[in-house]
């Protein structure tokens, strides 16, 4: 009888139905174990994440030869098959709905109104040749981004410049990675990040200065957490991040003190004998200087100024010591600093002086942010000559024009405003005419005001991006809807200069055009297409770049197309024609092969003329702005989840992504300061700086000092408090430190006691 | 005539040609076997489960950084809508000035032994798969009533107003069958997830009570959860959820709302009818029709009401099926006795061949209606949230019951001119409002004032985001008092409107306690972050 009605009850139970369908999985074929057959691809290909530096490979999975799905690429040497959400979710923006879908151009009234793509080349020359005619070549300038591929930023470059004819052009690559490129190219001889990252895995100790890598770069951490030396992980930030939690050591110093800390570090290592002489000797230049520099960084004066014990300060450079295989890393807290340039080459001068450099799990590495920072830095044609040359040399001008079949003449004999100089001769009024491209100043410049404010000074500005929807682009008079990510062909480098493949597995929305595409049109209305007839495609300009490298520190002669780029997992540059012995079997092609994964500098030889690394330093100072009586507090920005990509435009449109973070800005304050502004966690809270005043949520945590307070760079108001800072060698903006005010606000909820 | 292609043209139509497939070599040569294999073969175990045991999640809390990588490769390779996720990321933190502590926190179903969503489902759309222990749901069985949502102390289902169901991890169960790591694991770049096998027995002899998962998070003595996590660091006695002191509000379930105020209100009425049965048999024989019909009609419209609260009504039929451990089958059962025994008691007082069966059937209606309100309780004490405690939500639907039923009673009677026993009711009204709103304003002030209160959240919640409410209950509550007082003073057509009056406003009064009753519960759930 019981078996009876549990029978009939069986009966009365839906196992299967349409409901249940919708998530059945099926094999997914293509290496890719099971998947929703909702979803089920009938292709796949593979290409590089477009969002961070890291440069993962993703399996994009097709239908039709449309990506509907991705998974992280399990034979990509960078990522080993992993993706931070933002690569999970890299196709989901693409069919965000305030996509730029057409020209805008702001009419009579104010508004921005769809024009067609004739008419709006028509009047992007007309409007800046016209301020060229009035107010010269330097009333005309472009910003642009570390967000779009080698070629584009090429032909951008290259088209601004020798086409146009415009002197000045920088890119948001000036926000994050400038420091680093100056560094390396004072000390090295040229912008070389020396690493791979499989050194994160040879390391014994990793030192991490200023990066927060299980936030900001998840899938490098993953290469951390692969090590088997049981490494000894230092972290110098001024908040317990993260990255410092899982570290084995964490050193919270005060902010902008590093450059001291690195100093005294030296001066101990120094005075303990604890140095590579022969490596010194052989491979650098400027020791005798240096090591004498450093005797005034005493313990005591370091303590004094970082709030570090001289146990602790002793203890790194212990640690440092006894490591065999020492890598040193840093990022944003470093590279965003008035004095980061010098704290950089700090780091590097640790690397040199204890001969960790060159060997498999050492270096003196910065950490890029962008997916194309590097490409930026190579061949944006903005601070570097094409292939990381001289604007300011005949010789590298005449190699340059020779190749691309130029008069030299039009190549400009002096270097391009940095960011900084461009927002200030729009202020100014030097500036009139302003092409942004695939960036978004309005929001993620420092103090953004003076971003606001361009609206009025500037007589044409044109804004090429993929949302019409952005801070900038609200503010344009020209709008040109660009294809993104995933639209489009091209290549990316990424931290660990390994050039990697964008292919084209989405349509554009309506009349969407590729950054490519539109430098081509603009060409042909210009009148300079004829220069540039040769830029037929993305990969017949990468063969233009490969002879640009020619010779070069980042020769990539031998790379011989798109097809071995996507064939080898990426291919890291240098790979010269003819170079190095393949490992390799040859698969498909008698093509030679890199290795997946290499270093510079085996041998000792740096880029310098005489091979020989240099010890660059100079005694710190303080920040512009310091706190005070009525400023008392360091406000420090900085990324604030994985899920966010800087100013939200890609990783705000994925519904999974937004559930990731808090949709309101926050700020991080510790109890004892909160108590004693009596403000409760999850009150509003005024921040003031000299600037300006938002308000945000108060998130009360001992993870941040008291006296200091953090605010994610993600909320568009955070820029208004930031203090327009810069080092002085780089121009790179120091978003992390300067000082506000807070204050409790009544926040309309009733409060047991202050009802 | 042809006119000629211009270069935009031919750019915009290559913008539209997809060419991934075509100019790149497709390399997938034993494409059948999942790649990323090699990497999370040894983060799920070699062999099924044996009887006795399943399989569980365990989570290296030392591994697991925040990248949260588990949520979006779940919702891709799951194939999950646009904005849903069956895996999340929360946050503690604590620890000192000295040493600050953070630990991030991802979590999803914890596959209970005792799992209580499959307890409460009504039509028993949940599935502890027998071999591998894993909580499955039947999408299709499901008639989204949620009330699994509520059950569950880790937030896991996930209701879908789009498909008027829940859906919830199922540990890729079909991955794991076919040897294939959870999409979670698979996609955790430390490692930091893995599935093991647990023996339940172990699970369930160690889940005392007083055992968490994690600090704040629900006693694992109720569900028996068989997720792990493991750190070699020490936890701070003071870890806290990144959300600990948010205050938040829960679902109204405006339907749950109407649904339980006017069964209450009518069972309410019912018993009125039977007091009058036994204390007054004559005046029983001239009030039980109206009684009746007005008590079925507010029962009826109570029920209406409760069906839009089902994503899918029409399986509702099958709820039977959870009687041996659902409340809320329970309480549909009871109801469907009450609603029957009222349609009786109607039908005895209109129909004179039955009016012998009319105090009987009074009486009887009256009882399934107070098992059916008991039901409704239960319902709610079951989830073991500590505003919705077994005393507190007892003496609030009995007291709603009593209240609006002498309140409904009292007006009811004054309309058909019965002026002494609509008196007797509106005073036996005005002693058990004042008693029930006195004694919910005195556990207000103390949950408020003792912070080791169980309800001190909720009246915190009630307190910061409710006062309005509060403030216009206690309006309410003074309008309601006047006007009973000044019908129980008068008589006639006055008194009719005054008792009509001073129900209306109890009734708006009971709609906006049992709001608070929905709204300001404390629903416990895994840590989460500092905010969404």
């Amino acid at each position: 009888m019981k078996t009876l009605i549990t029978k009939a009850e069986e009966m009365l139970r839906a196992w299967d139905g349409p409901l249940t369908q919708d998530l059945v999985q099926q094999p997914g074929m293509f290496g890719l174990g099971k998947v929703p057959s909702r979803l089920a691809p009938d292709d796949t290909t593979t290409m590089v994440c477009g969002y961070c530096s890291t440069g993962c490979g993703l399996k994009v999975h097709l239908k039709d030869g449309q990506g509907i799905n991705l998974s992280g690429d399990t034979d990509y040497p960078v990522n080993l098959g992993m993706a931070c959400p933002k690569g999970w979710e890299a196709l989901t923006p693409l069919a965000a709905d305030d996509r730029a879908t057409t020209p805008l151009l702001r009419n009579a009234e104010g508004q921005l109104e769809a024009v067609d793509w004739d008419r709006a080349l028509v009047v992007f020359c007309e409007r800046f040749k016209e301020i060229i005619a009035k107010h010269g070549p330097e009333s005309v300038a472009w910003l642009g981004t570390g967000q779009i591929t080698v070629e584009e930023l090429a032909f951008l470059g290259a088209l601004g410049k020798f086409g146009m004819g415009l002197v000045h052009g920088d890119g948001n690559t000036r926000q994050c990675m400038a420091t680093a490129a100056v560094a390396y190219k004072h000390s090295f001889g040229f912008d070389a990040p020396p690493y791979t990252y499989a050194d994160f895995e040879e390391s014994d100790v990793i030192v991490l200065v200023g990066s927060n890598l299980c936030i900001a770069h998840p899938i490098m951490w993953q290469r951390v957490m692969r090590n088997r030396h049981r490494p000894e992980i230092i972290v110098v930030d001024p908040r317990k991040t993260e990255t410092a939690m899982a570290a084995t050591q964490h050193y919270a110093i005060t902010p902008k003190s590093d450059l001291t800390l690195l100093y005294g570090l030296a001066n101990i290592l120094i005075a303990s004998g604890w140095v590579d002489r022969e490596f010194i000797a052989t491979n650098t230049t400027g020791w005798d200087e240096f090591s004498a520099f450093v005797v005034q960084f005493t313990t005591e004066r370091v303590c004094a100024e970082t709030g570090l014990s001289a146990e602790e300060i002793w203890h790194i450079a212990d640690t440092i010591n006894r490591g065999k295989r020492v890598s040193f890393w840093w990022t944003m807290g470093v590279n965003q600093g008035h004095e980061a340039t010098r704290t950089a080459q700090a780091i590097i001068n640790l690397a040199l002086m204890t001969g960790n450099i060159g060997r498999p799990g050492t270096g003196a590495n910065s950490i890029t942010g962008q997916c194309n920072a590097m490409g930026s830095r190579l061949f944006s044609n903005t601070s570097n000559l094409l292939g990381g040359r001289d604007f300011l040399k005949a010789e590298d001008r005449e190699k340059v024009a020779g190749i691309l079949g130029i008069d030299p003449a039009r190549i400009p004999q002096r270097n391009s405003l940095a960011y900084d100089q461009i927002v200030d001769g729009i202020t100014s009024g030097k500036i009139k005419g302003l092409w942004v491209v695939a960036t978004n100043g309005a929001h993620s410049w420092i103090h953004r005001k003076a971003f606001e404010d361009f609206a009025g000074k500037l007589d044409f500005l044109v804004v090429q991006d993929m949302y019409a929807t952005t801070e900038t682009a609200q503010i344009a008079d020209l709008v040109l809807p660009a294809a993104g990510w995933g639209e489009k062909e091209g290549t990316l480098i990424n931290s660990e200069r390994r050039f990697g493949l964008v292919k084209k597995v989405a349509r554009a929305p309506g009349q969407a055009l590729s950054d490519f595409n539109i430098c081509k049109l603009i060409a042909q209305y210009w009148g300079c297409g004829e220069m540039f007839s040769r830029w037929t495609s993305p990969e017949a300009v990468f063969q233009i770049l490969k002879e640009l490298s020619r010779r070069q520190p980042c020769d990539i002669t031998g790379i011989v197309d798109y097809r071995m780029i996507d064939e080898c997992g990426g291919v890291q540059w240098p790979w010269a024609e003819r170079e190095g012995t393949s490992n390799f079997e040859h698969r498909t092609s008698n093509i030679e092969r890199p290795e997946a994964e290499r270093r510079l500098f085996e041998d000792g030889k740096f880029f310098t003329p005489d091979g020989r690394a240099r010890f660059l330093f100079e005694a710190p100072r303080a920040a512009a702005e310091n706190v005070d009586a009525e400023f008392p507090f360091v406000l420090l920005t900085g990324r604030g989840t994985s899920s966010q990509w800087h100013t939200q435009t890609r990783t705000g449109k994925s519904d999974v992504l937004r559930r990731l973070y808090p949709a309101e800005v926050y700020v991080e304050m510790n109890p004892l300061d909160a108590t004693r502004l009596a403000v409760v966690e999850h009150s509003m809270v005024a921040i003031r700086s000299r600037r300006g005043e938002i308000r945000a949520t108060a998130f009360l945590t001992t993870t941040v000092q008291a006296g200091h307070v953090f605010v994610p760079m993600h909320y568009a108001v955070t820029n208004q408090l930031t203090n327009p800072e810069f080092d002085p060698y780089s121009r790179q903006p120091s978003y992390k430190s300067c000082a506000v005010a807070i204050r409790g606000l009544p926040d309309g909820r009733w409060r047991v006691g202050s009802g | 005539m042809t006119s000629e292609r211009t270069l935009i043209d031919e750019l915009l139509a290559e913008q539209q040609s997809l060419t991934a497939v075509a100019r790149f070599a497709r390399q997938h040569e034993n494409g059948g076997v999942p790649a990323q294999a090699r990497y999370y073969r040894e983060l799920i175990p070699l062999d099924k489960p044996r009887p006795g045991e399943q399989y569980a999640f365990g989570v290296d809390l030392d591994a697991c950084t925040g990248c949260k990588a588990c949520v979006s490769a779940c919702h891709s390779l799951n194939g999950l809508d646009d904005d849903e996720t069956w895996r999340d990321i929360g946050l503690l933190h604590g620890g000192t000035i000295e040493e600050p502590f953070q630990q991030t926190v991802t979590t999803a179903c914890h596959h209970c032994v005792e799992p209580a969503c499959l307890e409460g489902c009504p039509v028993r759309a949940y599935e502890k798969d027998a071999e591998t222990g894993i909580v499955r749901h039947l999408d299709d069985q499901c008639i989204g009533c949620q009330y699994c949502v509520l059950k569950c102390p880790y937030d896991v289902p996930k209701y879908s107003r789009k498909r008027g169901i829940v859906r919830k991890c199922d540990m890729c169960q079909s991955r794991l069958a076919a040897n294939e790591a959870p999409a979670c694991v698979q996609a955790c770049p430390n490692g930091a997830i893995t599935i093991r096998v647990v023996s339940k027995s172990e699970v369930t002899k160690h889940a005392t009570p007083g055992e968490r998962l994690l600090p704040g998070v629900f006693d694992s003595h109720y569900t028996k959860p068989t997720t792990s996590y493991a750190t070699r660091k020490s936890m701070p006695a003071n870890a806290r959820a990144g959300d600990a002191t948010a205050v938040r509000l829960e679902h109204a379930h405006w339907p749950l709302i109407g649904m339980l105020v006017l069964s209450q209100i009518a069972a309410g009425i019912f018993a009125s009818a039977s007091v009058i049965a036994v204390v007054s048999p004559q005046h029983f024989a001239s009030v039980k029709a109206p009684l009746a019909i007005v008590g079925f009609v507010v029962l009826q419209l109570g029920l209406a009401v409760s069906v839009l609260h089902l994503g899918r009504p029409l399986g509702a039929w099958r709820a039977f099926l959870g009687l041996r451990t659902s409340w809320m089958s329970r309480e549909i059962f009871a109801f469907g006795g009450f609603a029957g025994a009222a349609a009786g008691f109607v039908a005895s007082s209109l129909w004179p061949p039955l009016a012998i069966l009319a105090t009987p059937l009074a009486h009887l209606t009256t009882l399934l209606a107070f098992v059916g309100v008991a039901c409704s309780a239960m319902i709610y004490v079951d989830t073991r949230r500590a505003f919705w405690r077994g005393d507190l939500t007892f003496t609030k639907f009995f007291g709603t019951t009593l209240l609006l039923g002498s309140a409904g009673a009292g007006a009811l009677l004054a309309w058909f001119s019965f002026g002494e026993a609509a008196r007797a009711f509106a005073i036996a009204a005005t002693i058990i409002r004042t008693a029930l709103f006195g004694w919910e304003l005195l556990q207000l002030e103390h949950a408020l004032s003792e912070k080791n209160d169980p309800t001190h959240g909720s009246a915190l919640t009630i307190w910061q985001l409710l006062r309005p409410l509060v403030f216009a209950r206690v309006v309410l509550f003074t309008a309601a008092t006047a006007t009973g007082l000044f019908a129980i003073g008068t008589a006639g057509a006055t008194m009719t409107l005054f008792a009509i009056a001073s129900f209306l406003f109890t009734f708006i009064s009971q709609l906006i306690e049992r709001t608070v009753f929905f709204t300001a519960v404390i629903a416990p759930r895994m840590p989460g972050p500092f905010a969404r």
